[in-house]
């Protein structure tokens, strides 16, 4: 009984035995697939930002004659292709579908080529990790050092040569491919599994770093797209949610929404103004303020029209166009009615893939003055224009501080504004109370009045020429009581002071920004260093 | 097989090639126009040399679909069709053949444009054939119009009968802060590319002087030069250069029309002995800023521009400032044009002579050439300073040597910048500089100069692309035209400025130079030595 009992259960046996595979097979997930999913979604929604703002410090036609000052480097057609794909992320869903594309078959290939077992197969996935890890960790560099071409230009070239190398595989030894879509026949779901863990981790990993040791990219970058749409509310909300997180190009944003809507004399203090050190290298590898980022949009909005269209000329001249420069330099040749060469650079821009509504828009602009008075930002920055000429190396740097510390003539309200909140912020007393008697009898912005209350200190009686000022005389008192155990060591209360004081000035005149207050300021430099 | 494939994959090429040339057909039915046809460059009622390539234009029309240009010389004519776009390009054989025979004639061009409701035939217009030819070479600069920064740029030299450009030196093309240089002022002899030199800054730096097919490096420093060569001007017989000096500073306005103003601290003039490798002073002096020597044709007289500068400066401030006062009275610093005679044998200097006085009138003189025929000198005269190329008030104005009359050159002067000039050698054209079509980069443009002296309509270089002058972002900067090519290779060049680090000069004391360092007397005369010389220029 137990000998005809047991015959059949062995002759069962192979078909449970070939049931279970079946079964696990079920339980795989196509790795290749999810991985597609993941660099997607890195590609285009976490990171997609960053690659975004990389194309606009770029610039590709697809004249090679216009291209030689890229073409003429080393691996010149490799960055020139590069910056030729890099044009799709001015949609980032599209960019990142490309770049993802890129690296899952890369992935896949480099499976093929290293013939790699299944128990290997995680291996595949390293060169295409290694590359998001590498552009996570240069963070504002890759497009800041003007080496845009590579971001796509170096897995194009990798999958070229891999593509190759398959191809010369094929040939001679007819090794099949394995699964690209499904699930490879000779994974086990150990090995199935071990890549899932791979490439989830990993993922993860390069986030957490991203988040963790990089966590302004993605702002600064969020930050200049918002800005070159002209949403200014929305870099004030993304400012205010990041206010602990502090530099400078994400300050001049910052003030820039404020100044256009009004609101400089109101919320400039919302966020930390301290300037943490970024990860970032200028053309020479040395360290700087990031000041290409923020100081030609920093002159534009300001007023100073001939400052930023030098400096976009002077940071074309180092990196070659690209369309971030060009439009600004669009925008200022139109208010300095310079239609000429507004049209030489729409000429130029409109070469450049997917530009054409800004063209369309600032075209329409070419030869009518009053179409461009009659824009809403740029009516506004006519407000501040200045009244005199001098010469941008009078002032401090960056001009669009430097030149309000130091000039008291303005055209508008919106000019003394300005002026008394650069006054203010760089903490010059004596200047900011030069310039307030055109407010007298009048109620000031929050800040100012907090300025005047601080100023009452050495100018006794100054408060009573303003309105509005009786009552922030209890919260000051209030902010002098709490804070002065703290007083002998500001720079080491500055930080976690701030979530108790934000938005309110004389916390910022005490302990904010204390390198700048160390340093002190002039009212006539030539050097270059930068006003903090 | 593969060979049947190649000829039909060559056939769809050609097919398709031939089949995207617009037609050069004459509609046989066509509306008359009574406007002329809008056309980019301005090629309209201008003077070229018989020599010149087609000068290939783009016809601008909102609704024309098609367009057929139709050139009529004396005894050819040319046809040429264009697409939307408008790019008129003429085939270079029958561009050729219709100047040669249209010498000293007039072409008129007949543009036609195909617009919705059929063609249309736009109001002719002409332009001249002259019969002298200009030097086939141009060679230029070309870099971003910002002073500041430099990063890619080189020396070329295109063939103004064809379309060729060659880099004669192209610096690093990638940046590298240990071979990063600048490289400025190149400059022949007498329009001769047989002897050359040009000046590196920054990483291997030097002046590079070419001759016999050679080049070498040398350093014109001493602690009496104020800085190193500059603008040079070779002597048209002797081995020698004359060079200014130049302590320039650069300011960047703010809110005006100009956008920066490049200014001279001191300068002073040197004349540097290439056989002898020895350099020494011509003017050394405190108060007068000398600049932009130019030698006459027969190497007898050196012309240069110069300005006084102690009386605008509070000299009991310190040194340090002198920069900050001067640019404080930027529109106040004048330069006037003089002479000074030379005497080739003994190498020795007479006194200087005023040659016109400009800053009795207000304004400022720049950049003296002499025509090669000895006859006028051409120069930049603007409201203040020298860098003219920023100067919207700079035109070109002639002296006339024989006359002492100065005039300007009226037809091809523009509202906008007209700088930089450099003769043909038969003294019939010259190019320059001018800012006219954007107001920020500047472009080529050549003029006719006819016996009488008397300028015509300039021309911008034709291209190949007549569209390749907006889309450069390079300014054409020094234009200097020659009669033959650099025979130099880029790879000698860039042997040389990498590989060697230059000779000193020896300093060696001209006896004859007219030193002046304590600032109290200027060394140019104020007044002229001679009625005749000391010419003003007359407002036109």
């Amino acid at each position: 009984m137990s000998k005809k009992s047991s015959q059949p259960s062995r002759k069962a046996a192979p078909q449970t035995q070939a049931a279970a595979p079946s079964k696990q097979r079920k339980s795989l997930l196509p790795v290749l697939p999810i991985f597609f999913v993941l660099t997607w979604i890195w590609a285009a929604w976490y990171y997609g930002s960053v690659f975004y703002i990389s194309r606009e410090y770029s610039f590709w036609v697809a004249d090679l004659r216009m291209m030689d000052f890229v073409l003429s480097c080393p691996y010149g057609g490799v960055r020139y292709l590069g910056r030729a794909m890099l044009q799709l992320y001015k949609y980032p869903w599209l960019g990142g579908l490309l770049l993802a594309m890129m690296l899952t078959v890369g992935s896949w290939l480099t499976g093929y080529c290293m013939r790699l077992k299944a128990s290997w197969r995680a291996v595949q996935y390293v060169p295409a990790l290694l590359y998001m890890a590498i552009v996570t960790w240069h963070g504002l560099d890759i497009f800041f050092e003007a080496r845009t071409g590579l971001i796509f230009g170096i897995p194009f070239v990798a999958l070229d040569v891999l593509c190759l190398w398959a191809l010369i595989i094929r040939s001679f030894s007819r090794k099949p491919a394995p699964a690209f879509i499904g699930i490879p026949k000779d994974e086990t779901p150990r090995q199935n599994g071990l890549q899932l863990v791979v490439i989830v981790v990993a993922t993860a990993a390069i986030i957490g770093f991203d988040m963790l040791q990089r966590p302004y990219v993605r702002v600064i970058c969020r930050l200049l797209d918002m800005e070159y749409r002209q949403d200014w509310a929305g870099i004030q909300k993304l400012a205010r949610a990041n206010a602990m997180m502090s530099n400078r190009p994400m300050a001049c944003s910052y003030a820039i929404a404020l100044v256009q809507t009004g609101q400089i004399g109101e919320r400039l203090y919302d966020i930390r103004l301290d300037y943490d050190s970024l990860h970032l290298h200028g053309m020479d590898w040395q360290h700087n303020n990031a000041s290409s980022l923020y100081v030609p949009e920093g002159n534009y909005y300001g007023g100073f029209i001939e400052p930023s269209q030098h400096a976009c000329m002077e940071q074309m001249v180092m990196t070659g166009p690209t369309i971030r420069l060009l439009k600004l330099s669009i925008k200022c040749a139109l208010m300095r009615e310079e239609w000429e060469l507004a049209e030489k650079y729409l000429t130029v821009l409109r070469r450049v893939p997917f530009e054409g509504a800004f063209c369309k828009k600032y075209g329409a602009m070419v030869r009518h003055i009053d179409l461009v008075n009659s824009d809403k930002e740029m009516a506004l920055i006519r407000l501040t224009e200045p009244i005199h000429d001098c010469f941008e190396s009078q002032f401090q740097q960056p001009l669009f501080m430097g030149y309000n510390l130091v000039l008291v003539e303005g055209r508008s309200q919106q000019a003394l504004i300005n002026s008394l909140s650069v006054c203010l912020y760089t903490k010059l007393m004596p200047q900011f109370v030069e310039r307030l008697e055109p407010l007298a009898g009048s109620t000031p912005p929050s800040i100012i009045m907090d300025g005047i209350m601080l100023a009452e200190n050495k100018n006794p009686g100054i408060s009573q020429h303003f309105s509005g000022l009786n009552f922030r005389q209890p919260q000051l008192q209030s902010f002098l009581h709490a804070t002065q155990p703290y007083m002998k060591d500001r720079p080491g209360h500055a930080y976690e002071l701030f979530p108790k004081y934000k938005g309110y000035y004389p916390y910022y005149y005490f302990f904010g920004n204390l390198k700048a207050t160390k340093k002190g300021y002039t009212s006539l430099s030539s050097s270059n260093s930068g006003v903090n | 097989m593969r060979r049947h494939i190649l000829y039909i994959v060559y056939c769809i090429l050609f097919i398709t090639i031939v089949g995207c040339q617009p037609k050069a057909e004459l509609p046989s039915q066509f509306a008359e126009s009574n406007t002329e046809a809008e056309i980019y460059p301005d090629y309209k009622d201008v003077v070229v040399p018989p020599n010149i390539a087609p000068l290939n234009f783009i016809c601008r029309d909102s609704v024309a679909t098609a367009y057929v240009a139709q050139l009529k010389g004396k005894s050819q004519q040319l046809l040429a069709a264009a697409a939307e776009d408008g790019v008129i390009r003429m085939d270079s054989t029958e561009w050729r053949n219709l100047l040669t025979t249209s010498k000293g004639g007039e072409i008129s061009v007949d543009i036609y444009g195909k617009r919705p409701d059929g063609w249309v035939h736009f109001k002719p217009y002409k332009f001249s054939v002259a019969e002298e030819p200009i030097d086939a070479f141009i060679s230029y600069r070309l870099i971003e119009p910002g002073y500041e920064l430099y990063r890619q740029l080189g020396i070329y030299q295109r063939n103004l009968t064809t379309f060729d450009e060659k880099p004669i030196y192209e610096n690093n093309r990638e940046y590298n802060d240990g071979e990063n240089h600048c490289i400025n002022c190149h400059n022949y002899r007498m329009g001769s590319t047989e002897s050359m030199l040009f000046h590196v800054r920054a990483n291997h730096g030097g002046t590079i002087i070419v001759q016999d097919g050679k080049a070498h490096k040398v350093q014109l420093k001493d602690s009496t030069i104020i800085t190193s060569g500059v603008y040079p001007s070779w002597h048209p017989t002797e081995n020698l250069v004359a060079f200014s000096t130049n302590k320039t500073g650069q300011a960047f306005h703010v809110y005006y029309p100009e956008k920066l103003e490049v200014m001279d601290e001191k300068s002073d003039l040197l004349l540097y002995d290439v056989t002898k490798n020895e350099v020494s002073h011509i003017f050394r002096t405190a108060d007068d800023m000398e600049t932009f020597p130019c030698w006459s044709p027969d190497g007898r007289t050196l012309y240069y521009c110069t300005a006084k500068r102690n009386y605008l400066l509070d000299m009991s401030l310190p040194d340090s400032l002198v920069t900050q006062q001067l640019l404080m009275k930027f529109d106040s610093v004048r330069y006037n044009l003089m002479s000074i005679p030379f005497d080739p044998k003994t190498r020795s200097f007479g006194q200087p002579q005023m040659e016109v006085d400009a800053v009795s009138e207000g304004q400022s003189i720049s950049v003296p050439r002499v025509s090669p025929d000895g006859r006028y000198i051409l120069y930049t005269l603007g409201d203040y300073g020298q860098f003219h190329i920023w100067h919207k008030s700079s035109d070109l104005w002639v002296k006339d040597l024989q006359t002492g009359e100065c005039y300007p050159l009226t037809e091809a002067n523009s509202p906008d910048v007209d700088s930089f000039h450099s003769w043909s050698s038969n003294s019939r054209w010259f190019a320059f500089s001018s800012r006219r079509m954007d107001e920020n980069y500047t472009r080529l443009f050549i003029a006719y100069f006819d016996k009488d002296g008397k300028a015509h309509k300039p021309f911008v270089i034709p291209q190949e692309d007549p569209e390749w002058n907006i889309l450069l972002l390079k300014s054409y900067n020094v234009p200097e035209l020659s009669r033959d090519a650099v025979s130099i290779s880029m790879q000698d060049l860039h042997h040389c400025i990498y590989e060697t680090e230059g000779e000193n000069a020896v300093y060696k004391p001209n006896p004859t130079a007219i030193v002046n360092l304590d600032g109290t007397t200027g060394a140019s005369p104020k007044k002229p030595v001679d009625g005749t010389s000391g010419a003003s220029p007359k407002k036109p």
